[in-house]
């Protein structure tokens, strides 16, 4: 009999043997209280959520997500600072997106409040609150073709408001106006939009720019600001539109227009001005970013302050509707000059450059986030004044897709 | 004495009768008792130097038909008793031999350790492939469907996003989704839409359920890489009829009805139908979010108001059975339809309040068997095509919120653009199966899987897309060879072949493309004594993308063209031991490790926009997994048992895509995968309670599921301001009792199921039913 239990205890023990395997470990980088954030989405294809980590500097040090960082549910997530508050948005198309608040205490994220919205394709802050906007990709099959507004208040971080817009009527030419962006320009709100004529994104009218504007709080359509001498302003989820300290906007256009799939606009990459108090493009303005920098086009924009930008920048040969530079450059709207960064990684070697960067508007620095195909992930601290870029803090299991401040 | 005891050889085809057919035939009959009186259930009847066998019934009864003429010996065996040898002659075109014996009880024939308890279909989980089956007819008065069944076995884990009818993906070792595969009777369940699923088919249609994990037989001719389950209709009775009805919380309607009619000439006719209907109106926690929206209302949890399900199934068979020519052969048909309404997304954000489902099957079959077709030579048959459809029917100009009120809107669809599209698969399948014992010890079998899919969608929003709808076609071809050498309680072992051809027709990308495939493997089984087997088996197998993950569903799988087959090595090891202290205490072990490591594992990740899952390749997963049984018996009235499972699924995929530094999640965890899991289960029964013959049992079942986490789980910190997402421990406890009267004619149970009313989870944020209780009448009466 004893022998009998013995065999049990054999037979159960064999069961333990497959028990214990241990994870390969980096070493492990603590936490990096700070008040800058960071929304890294890891480098991997499944099973993917962002995480947010704070950094007390992006000059030098490290970050990283493994084993530290607020899990953000939901792959693609968008990050919005409006004062103190940082706001992290779900983007799940169709289905309503979780937002979640939260500020800094003793340089650690403390969560303060969610609450559902609509998934939005635009938001940005005006005054105290974050305007969102959701906009149609096709035609409604009956009535007006809507657009869908909320604000959200960053003072109680709930909606405070909601309504809806005329989708068509800013074009005047019956394509549907998809916001590329949003911007605060005095008290008006500001909605650079490309034309679209469905769920393709083409268009018939690539050589028109547009921006709608819009009163605030209530959201009336007061007028379009159309301009014929470049394309469209701004791009999918892009900001192109920038204001100055004197208050005159900057607007910039890549020109990647599509109609069945091929790049349809007739006018080259530039930058236009609507001077401040106004409400029309200054037509004697018009940088040609295509020949100020030697045969590239602009993607997107940093603003640095004092008239300069760090522009992610692209030969025109291989301009596309979601190509993204991986080229930086030092854009001065008012001297009208483009000149390549140095110091920073070939563009063979980037995988992809963060979208939404920093910048303390000193004039001078701007932080953009990079990502290496060997799998490493940097801060490059960008000098404007000698066009130059240094490697600065390093990030660890991820790509970083945000860079923000919060006081 | 309800044990049952399998001894048979023959491991190849489980639970065939073997009957034989010459030109002046007889046969002979019988009761086997023990000296006492008592029947013997279970007992082993054969039929020397020929290839007739069979076992007694629950009353000790046996049959044996189409014995040609001769004087024979025929032995009678039984565990604890002494095996009798008798001579008989059978006479040409003669009356049936009756024959009884009464067997005296063998003290040295106890070694063999019966354990009382309620997965003992012993036979099948005596074969060399790592396998349990389930005694089905031990649950036949509760209200399991299949999948619930599934959930108590060891290695098991069945995870469902809601209540009666919700989605589910079974897990065996760590493989999901379509890498495991359905069988009912050995014939694949691929392509039977979703009115016919184990999530839907009530316990009581089956006789057993086996569940293959890892190494899948030849015999089930597939291309299944996780596993297989088949679900065993039997034919236990020639004329019976089995009907129950439950009721229960939540607006739940539950009926089966499963009857059989044959006569002496062997005509018969077969009927199974079945009903469920739920509410599914359980209450659900919501986060403050969600809650800040429904106005009036101070609840922190609120019922579900658009999750009501049904289906009705009726499956029925005409045909002839033990003919000469014959073992059945019967053609049938399976109508069913489901109804379903779909509460949320993947999150309880996403809420709905008219969006659901409609599905039909219309499926005629033909179905043959004959063992001894010529001496040693077993043939099966199959086919069936379903003309059923699946339709989505989003159309609502409303969204709703958690408090159920409709708020009209302008536009079309709860989800955006809306849907109203019909689409048939058109799937066929026919198979065919022969298995041929050369000499005593040595079988070889072919078997032959041939499947059609052609899909035709009706989008009835825009029905000029139909003129567009680009070609959806797949056939697919399983070619299984098999070779056994079994020596009967001393060794089996069991090699295999199969060869897998595929076409896919695409025809939004212009691809018409064949695809070859070859496994292989080999499973051995070895005696160390009568109570203790030793099992290993390997298979090198591959799995072709299925038609959905190709073409979508057109509602929550996105189509994926390019997907590739995934390769994969699968090793097991296992053992089964039994043994008892002394007569009235005894235990059953039993224990397997797993080994797999799969080559561009097909796996579902959340497409682009996070809106549907699409299915795609990673490079490589590998799975450390053991589990083990224990099982205890009192006498015969107390049965307890354990299950555990520990698997450990690693990502190997060591760079992504445009990457060249190691991947931060190399050896890391897969996440959002249930890793350690078991069951407990107690059951008392006692006998002639109130009256002679009628029985009451007890059980209790505690289902535990340990936390995991939804992504991967070193990223990110713990603590609780970093809210990294887990899905929670699951502790669930479910009571029954079950009142037979009349030896089984008349049952009541009564079932409460998570009696703590504790939240469950099987998905992230998606919950489960809580506590809830059903009533269940059944009514059982056999005459052979």
């Amino acid at each position: 009999m004893k022998s009998t239990i013995t065999k049990a205890l054999m037979a159960l023990a064999i069961t333990a043997v497959f028990s214990s395997c241990k994870k390969n470990n980096t070493d492990p980088v603590a936490e990096n209280p700070g008040n800058y954030v960071l929304a890294v989405t890891p480098v991997a294809s499944t099973g993917v959520a962002d995480y947010l980590v704070t950094a007390s500097s992006l000059d030098e040090g490290a970050v990283s997500i493994i084993g530290n960082g607020v899990e953000q549910d939901g792959t693609y997530r968008y990050y919005v600072t409006t004062g103190n508050k940082f706001f992290s948005m779900l983007y799940g198309q169709g289905n309503p997106g979780a937002v979640t608040v939260y500020d800094i205490k003793e340089g650690k994220l403390n969560k303060l409040n969610d609450f559902t919205a609509a998934t939005v394709q635009a938001f940005a802050p005006v005054n105290d609150d974050i305007l969102m906007v959701k906009v149609p990709r096709a035609y409604a099959a009956t009535g007006a073709t809507l657009a869908n507004w909320y604000i959200v208040s960053a003072t109680t971080n709930k909606q405070t408001a909601e309504g809806t817009l005329d989708a068509v009527l800013p074009t005047g030419n019956g394509e549907i106006a998809h916001f590329s962006w949003l911007k605060q320009v005095g008290n008006k709100v500001f909605a650079p939009y490309f034309s679209i004529i469905g769920r393709t994104f083409e268009t018939e009218h690539p050589d028109e720019a547009g921006i709608a504007v819009y009163s605030y709080p209530a959201m009336q359509y007061e007028k379009t600001i159309k301009d014929t001498r470049t394309s469209f302003i701004g791009r999918y989820f892009t900001d192109g539109l920038e204001v100055v300290e004197n208050g005159d906007t900057y607007a910039y256009s890549s020109s990647v227009a599509v109609k069945g799939g091929v790049l349809t606009s007739t006018k080259p990459s530039s930058i236009t001005r609507i001077k401040s108090g106004t409400t029309e493009f200054d037509q004697t303005y018009l940088m040609n970013f295509e020949t100020a920098s030697n045969g590239y086009v602009i993607t997107n924009w940093l603003y640095v302050g004092q008239n300069k930008f760090v522009a992610n920048v692209e030969p025109k040969a291989t301009k596309g509707a979601y190509v993204t530079g991986k080229r930086l450059a030092i854009v001065d709207v008012v001297g009208k000059t483009v000149s390549l960064v140095t110091g920073f990684p070939e563009a063979t070697t980037i995988s992809s450059i963060t979208t939404t960067n920093y910048s303390p508007k000193d004039g001078r620095y701007g932080y953009v986030g990079v990502n290496l195909t060997d799998g490493t992930t940097w801060v490059y601290k960008i000098d404007a004044s000698n066009h130059s870029a240094v490697k600065g803090l390093k990030v660890t299991g991820g790509l970083i897709t945000a860079i923000q401040h919060i006081k | 004495m309800q044990i049952k005891k399998f001894l048979l050889s023959g491991i190849l085809c489980a639970c065939v009768i073997f009957i034989y057919a010459q030109n002046s035939l007889s046969g002979l009959s019988g009761q086997i008792k023990t000296s006492a009186g008592e029947p013997i259930p279970g007992a082993t009847i054969k039929v020397l130097k020929t290839n007739f066998g069979t076992l007694t019934d629950a009353n000790g009864n046996f049959k044996i038909l189409n014995v040609s003429a001769g004087n024979y010996h025929v032995q009678i065996s039984a565990i604890g008793f002494k095996t009798q040898k008798r001579e008989i002659t059978v006479t040409s075109g003669g009356p049936q031999v009756v024959v009884n014996f009464s067997l005296s009880e063998s003290s040295e024939q106890m070694e063999t350790v019966n354990v009382v308890g309620r997965t003992k279909a012993q036979e099948v989980n005596r074969q060399a492939f790592n396998v349990t089956a389930i005694d089905a007819t031990k649950l036949y008065n509760t209200t399991l469907d299949i999948s619930g069944a599934l959930d108590r076995v060891a290695g098991v884990r069945v995870r469902e996003t809601g209540g009666v009818g919700s989605s589910f993906n079974v897990s065996l070792n760590g493989f999901s989704g379509s890498h495991i595969r359905y069988f009912i009777d050995g014939i694949p369940m691929d392509n039977f839409g979703s009115s016919f699923q184990i999530n839907n088919i009530p316990i009581n249609l089956a006789e057993r359920v086996e569940v293959y994990k890892g190494v899948v037989p030849m015999w089930l001719g597939s291309d299944a890489l996780g596993g297989a389950v088949n679900i065993v209709t039997g034919n236990k009775h020639r004329n019976y009829l089995d009907a129950s009805y439950s009721y229960g919380s939540f607006n739940t309607h539950r009926s089966v009805v499963n009857a059989s009619v044959t006569s002496k000439s062997g005509f018969t006719v077969q009927l199974n139908a079945f009903q469920n209907y739920s509410d599914n109106n359980y209450k659900t926690d919501l986060p403050q979010r969600l809650l800040s929206q429904v106005q009036g209302t101070t609840e922190t949890s609120l019922r579900r108001f658009n999750d009501t399900y049904h289906n009705e199934t009726l499956i029925a068979n005409v045909g002839v059975v033990d003919k000469s020519f014959a073992d059945n052969l019967l053609i049938g048909i399976t109508l069913g339809e489901n109804y379903k309404e779909i509460q949320t997304g993947a999150r309880p954000d996403a809420v709905f309040g008219q969006l659901h489902r409609r599905g039909n099957i219309i499926m005629p079959s033909l179905k043959y068997k004959k063992t001894n077709l010529i001496k040693g030579l077993d043939v099966t048959l199959n086919a069936n095509y379903n003309f059923g459809y699946e339709k989505t029917i989003d159309t609502a100009r409303a969204d709703y919120d958690w408090d159920g009120i409709r708020d009209p809107k302008a536009t079309i669809g709860e989800r955006e653009g809306g849907q109203l599209a019909k689409y048939m698969n058109n799937n066929g399948l026919a198979t065919a199966m022969a298995s041929y014992k050369i000499a005593e010890h040595h079988s070889v079998a072919v078997n032959n899987v041939f499947s059609t899919f052609n899909r035709k969608t009706d989008n009835l929003l825009i029905p000029a897309n139909n003129a567009l709808d680009p070609a959806k076609k797949v056939n697919k071809n399983v070619l299984g060879f098999g070779y056994s050498y079994d020596v009967e309680n001393k060794w089996s072992s069991n090699f295999f072949g199969k060869y897998i051809h595929q076409n896919n027709v695409i025809g939004s990308r212009g691809v018409s493309a064949a695809t070859d495939k070859m496994g292989y493997g080999l499973a051995l089984a070895y005696y160390l004594n009568r109570n203790l087997q030793l099992r290993t088996s390997y298979e090198k197998t591959n799995r072709m993308p299925e038609a959905t993950e190709i073409f979508g569903d057109l509602e929550n799988q996105e189509a994926n063209p390019a997907l590739k087959p995934e390769e994969s090595d699968n090793l097991n090891f296992g053992i089964i031991y039994n043994f008892q202290i002394n007569e009235i205490n005894r235990f059953s072990v039993t224990a397997n490790a797993v080994y797999r490591y799969s080559a561009d594992f097909i796996y579902n990740r959340l497409n682009n926009n996070q809106t549907k899952t699409v299915a795609d390749n990673r490079e490589g997963v590998r799975t450390l997994g053991t589990d083990a049984e224990i099982r205890y018996s009192y006498k015969n009235w107390l049965s307890a048992g354990t299950t555990i499972t520990y698997q450990y699924l690693q990502n190997l995929q060591q760079y992504e895509p445009n990457y060249s530094g190691v991947s931060p999640v190399y050896l890391d965890q897969m996440p959002n995968i249930p890793y350690l899991f078991g069951n407990t289960d107690v059951s008392a029964s006692f006998r002639d309670v109130g009256k002679k013959g009628n029985n009451l049992t007890l059980g209790y079942n505690l289902l535990y599921v340990h936390a995991f986490w939804l992504y991967w789980p070193s990223l990110g910190g713990r603590d609780e301001a970093s809210d990294k997402k887990v899905i929670p421990l699951q502790l669930s406890h479910d009571l029954n009792f079950v009142y037979s009267m009349k030896n089984g004619r008349y049952n009541i149970s009564f079932e409460a199921r998570n009696i703590t009313n504790k939240p469950t989870f099987d998905n992230f944020s998606l919950q489960k039913p809580g506590r809830g209780f059903y009533l269940n009448l059944r009514y059982f009466i056999n005459k052979s």
